[in-house]
């Protein structure tokens, strides 16, 4: 932990009553590649200290990159100055529920793997990767190791403090004009199956002919890839409480009801080791296990203090940080879709004449009452015909309704894969059959 | 931070082939005012160091936030021992010599970290109370400012030293109206991402000035009335019809067609994990129809007060023009060093970095459309059937930078050469080449205008670039629209 304590306290005692710190140790450690050669190598080191204070119904907040005094002293400054300022808010006198100091922090272990590799691990990587493809197949994409200390403290005496490890490898391989990817990551880098990559790849890369455009409405087999964005973006879109609360969700006022097909069923769980667990959010709720669909019915939300009361006054341990580049509300972090029972291969046997989707890319909500989406897809993209992929399919535009997908759901894959997003700490989803009808082809 | 950007190249190792360091101080305030008062005032302060070097043919790169002389050792063993990692053999080209030592600031009238937060927080609040009258079925106003400052010091082992200040200031405006059956968001002058700090509105490489200059309240109004209608407005038509933009909406259309396509690195494969690649292939240059032969584009860091402008790159290039459109022919790249030297050509300064943490990426500029002799008046008079959209509200497009589909907050009809009924829910999509084959006018000079926008993400870590597009409005045939 690169954070001490005793510096977080004293900022703390220099900013005053009202105050909440947010305070990140960021390490990464970053190898790129592209044509198969390397191309960039980083190692970023930060310290982020973000700091809000809330009194007498004012808010004020700011950040800095150091705990040392001074420069503390220096904000504490501007921000009461800032505060004097300021005619009191009702949107911050009604600020929600207070910190749960009785709740225990879970304790999420840190893998020695992350913490004490070097530069040499993520070239063995690549090597191992590079090697294992045929010599004119090119190699694209990035090994990341991270180290981030987290501590969430407050003047009331909450210190909440984690390190967290992830590790995570991209690899997009492109041969005669086809192209595949795989992306892994895990908190211990010693538990990710490089050595698979390349076979993996190999497979995706199977050298079927180019086959025409299909048109119309045909029977979907997403792969986990593409269900990894399909839920991060309608998790992130529907279930979360302020969004709800406001009507601004296409799930607003429905809890209890059926939204989506009985075979969905999802949580938001940031204890869960199948994802990429951490202990607490940016206000330092610990997080819960929190049941959203069960058997297609929507049963929970997630939630910060200020929605709390929308999960029964306890914040769910979703809040976000200040400043975060996706908004204020609180949004899942740590989705996972309850996996089937059906193989792959059978999901495609099932599938029958239809689109094979590896990769939803660049999924974007155009209407979020209406879950409407647009999206392309990327990287391998194949037809079945008869349950047996015969050709890759040019890549196309889809527009649609999420929850229209979601209710014609056919079959779930048993095996699941950990995903993440640039919103989402981390997804587990399997592979899905969609049903002819919500997905058409342009 | 100068003496920190010299010790540190002082102390580089003497097998380093090139080395370049970057120390940056950011300084951000922001002030929002929303429906119910005062959401956030805030202030953020930070100061790093990049360091680059080559060795063996290999590229480090580490940064810290840590000035002393132990963070500076920490800096470059880390840098060190990730380009000695690699092991030899490698081959970074980095062209011609980059020795330029001089200073330069951005232009400014009024120094916005000089305005008193009150002035600030009253301009704010008339800009929600003009938004308030437009009545009960408004939900949510935001209205804020907010301004950049970065100090960045620039030093190389080839003798550049570059000091460069820049200040940048935006504002804007949000509305969302509410009916319990439907929601509908307009912004001004331009979509604005919600609740996302820093990126609100329209920006600046300018002072309080061009705050002043954007008129929110007196606009305010309007634009809460227009978020209200929308709720009762028919939904956009799924026909091909006539497609008349907005200037602030062809910004972000040929930020995304153009801007992104004609990145070098693209090019060269180099973004290929997260962005993606490129249709604007290096064979394809001068012989690509990019669009119909009344469209031009160009990159230009020089423009005065724009926000993608300044004195010189990340890499020590000084800011230059650089066509990547003539008369519909795709032409050319936005380079750094090290992407133009391999493909031949000389860089066009467009390398920058998101603060000192980040390591720079080949980064779009200006980029800009040469005017027409139409106008916006002349193309909608000329248009027997098509609407008219404006304000981006969201976008998708492919890893290759063809297919792609935008939907816009707002849009008209328009029949028999007039604007008719509001409509909502506007969507457009196409396929880059064939979309601007399509473009049959262009407004005049006189409707050229620079939209500033601070939310330019790319990278892996992700960065984000402040960027500004010279644009005008423009009218497309046979677009197929929708909700």
């Amino acid at each position: 932990m690169s954070i001490d304590q005793a510096q977080v306290e004293q900022a703390l005692e220099i900013l005053g009553e009202g105050t909440r710190l947010d305070v990140l140790g960021e390490n990464a450690d970053l190898l790129r590649y592209a044509e198969s050669e390397i191309t960039a190598q980083h190692s970023e080191r930060r310290l982020r200290v973000r700091v809000r204070i809330s009194r007498d119904g004012r808010a004020v907040a700011g950040s800095l990159e150091t705990l040392e005094p001074a420069a503390v002293r220096v904000l504490a400054d501007r921000l009461t100055a800032a505060l004097a300022e300021l005619p009191p808010s009702p949107a911050h006198a009604a600020a929600g529920s207070a910190a749960d100091l009785s709740a225990e922090t879970p304790e999420v272990p840190a893998a020695r793997s992350v913490l004490e590799s070097d530069p040499a691990v993520r070239h063995r990587w690549f090597a191992t990767v590079r090697d294992g493809l045929d010599p004119s197949t090119r190699l694209g994409g990035a090994i990341r190791y991270d180290v981030l200390d987290r501590v969430v403290a407050d003047s009331t005496g909450l210190f909440r403090a984690e390190t967290l490890t992830k590790a995570s490898i991209q690899a997009i391989a492109k041969q005669d004009g086809r192209s595949a990817s795989v992306k892994l990551m895990h908190r211990d880098a010693d538990q990710i199956p490089i050595e698979e990559i390349p076979g993996r790849l190999r497979q995706a890369l199977i050298p079927l002919p180019f086959g025409e455009a299909h048109h119309g409405t045909c029977r979907v087999l997403l792969k986990p890839q593409a269900v990894n964005s399909l839920i991060a973006t309608y998790g992130y879109a529907a279930l979360g409480a302020n969004g709800y609360a406001t009507g601004r969700s296409a799930v607003s006022g429905r809890l209890g009801e059926q939204v989506v097909s009985e075979l969905i069923t999802l949580v938001d769980d940031g204890t869960d080791p199948d994802g990429l667990a951490s202990a607490f959010d940016a206000e330092g709720n610990v997080r819960r296990r929190t049941p959203l669909i069960e058997r297609g019915v929507l049963k929970g939300v997630v939630s910060d203090r200020r929605r709390a009361s929308l999960t029964g006054g306890v914040p769910t341990g979703h809040a976000v940080p200040d400043g975060w580049r996706f908004g204020g509300d609180p949004v899942p972090s740590h989705l996972l879709l309850a996996p089937g029972e059906a193989a792959d291969d059978e999901l495609l046997a099932e599938c029958g004449s239809g689109l094979v989707v590896n990769r939803l890319d660049y999924l974007r909500v155009l209407h979020p009452k209406e879950t409407l989406v647009t999206g392309t897809t990327r990287d391998a993209t194949y037809w079945a015909e008869n349950g047996k992929v015969v050709a890759w399919h040019p890549q196309l535009r889809f527009t649609f309704r999420m929850d229209e997908v979601l209710n014609a759901v056919l079959g779930i894959g048993s095996v699941r894969e950990r995903c993440d997003q640039t919103f989402m700490e981390s997804v587990v989803v399997p592979s899905l059959l969609i049903d002819a009808g919500p997905l058409v082809l342009p | 931070m100068r003496g920190a950007a010299e010790t540190v190249l002082a102390l580089l190792p003497s097998d380093v082939q090139y080395g370049d360091v970057r120390v940056v101080r950011r300084t951000h305030e922001q002030v929002l005012v929303e429906l119910d008062g005062p959401g956030e005032v805030g202030y953020d302060d930070s100061l790093g160091l990049g360091l680059r070097v080559v060795i063996g043919g290999h590229w480090g790169f580490a940064a810290t936030h840590r000035l002393d002389p132990r963070g500076l050792d920490a800096v470059i063993a880390q840098a060190v021992g990730q380009a000695r990692a690699a092991g030899g053999g490698g081959h970074v080209r980095l062209g011609e010599r980059v020795t330029t030592r001089d200073t330069w600031s951005s232009p400014m009238v009024v120094d916005p970290f000089t305005v008193p937060l009150s002035t600030k927080l009253d301009l704010l609040a008339a800009t929600v109370k003009e938004a308030e009258t437009a009545g009960p079925l408004v939900q949510q106003i935001e209205a804020s400012v907010d301004f950049y400052r970065d100090e960045k010091v620039f030093a190389n082992t080839e003798g550049a030293l570059i000091e460069q200040t820049l200040t940048e200031s935006g504002g804007g405006l949000m509305v969302n109206a509410g009916d319990g059956n439907d929601v509908q968001r307009r912004s001004f002058p331009q979509g604005v991402p919600r609740q996302i700090r820093g990126q609100r509105g329209d920006f600046a490489t300018a002072g309080f000035e061009h705050v002043l200059s954007l008129g929110l309240p007196e606009n305010a109004a309007r634009i809460a009335s227009e978020a209200v209608a929308l709720l009762t407005a028919p939904q956009c038509p799924d026909e091909v019809t006539t497609l008349v933009a907005g200037s602030n909406q062809l910004a972000m259309v040929l930020h995304e067609c153009a801007g992104h396509p004609m990145e070098a690195d693209r090019a060269l494969g180099t973004e290929a994990s997260l962005a993606g690649g490129t249709y604007a292939t290096p064979e394809r240059r001068g012989t690509f129809r990019w669009g119909s032969p009344i469209v031009s584009a160009y990159a230009d860091a020089t423009i005065p007060g724009a926000l993608g402008s300044f004195g010189y790159d990340d890499e020590g290039i000084p800011a230059q023009r650089t066509q990547l459109v003539k008369d519909g022919i795709f032409l050319g790249y936005m380079s750094g060093r090290e992407s133009a030297a391999a493909l031949g050509d000389e860089p066009t300064g467009a390398s920058r970095a998101d603060g000192w943490q980040r390591l720079p990426l080949v980064r779009m500029t200006n980029i800009c459309l040469e005017p027409g002799d139409s106008s916006l008046a002349e193309m909608i008079a000329g248009t027997k059937r098509g609407i008219l959209v404006d304000t981006n509200r969201g976008f998708s497009i492919d890893d290759q930078r063809m297919s792609f589909r935008f939907q816009t907050e707002v849009g008209w009809e328009i029949r028999d050469g007039k604007v008719g009924r509001l409509l909502k829910n506007c969507t457009y999509q196409g396929v880059t080449p064939q979309f601007w084959a399509g473009l049959d006018a262009l407004g005049g000079p006189d409707e050229w205008q620079v939209h500033g926008v601070p939310s330019c993400n790319k990278g892996e870590p992700l960065q984000v670039a402040h960027v500004g597009h010279g644009t005008v409005p423009g009218r497309f045939q046979s677009v197929q629209v929708g909700r």
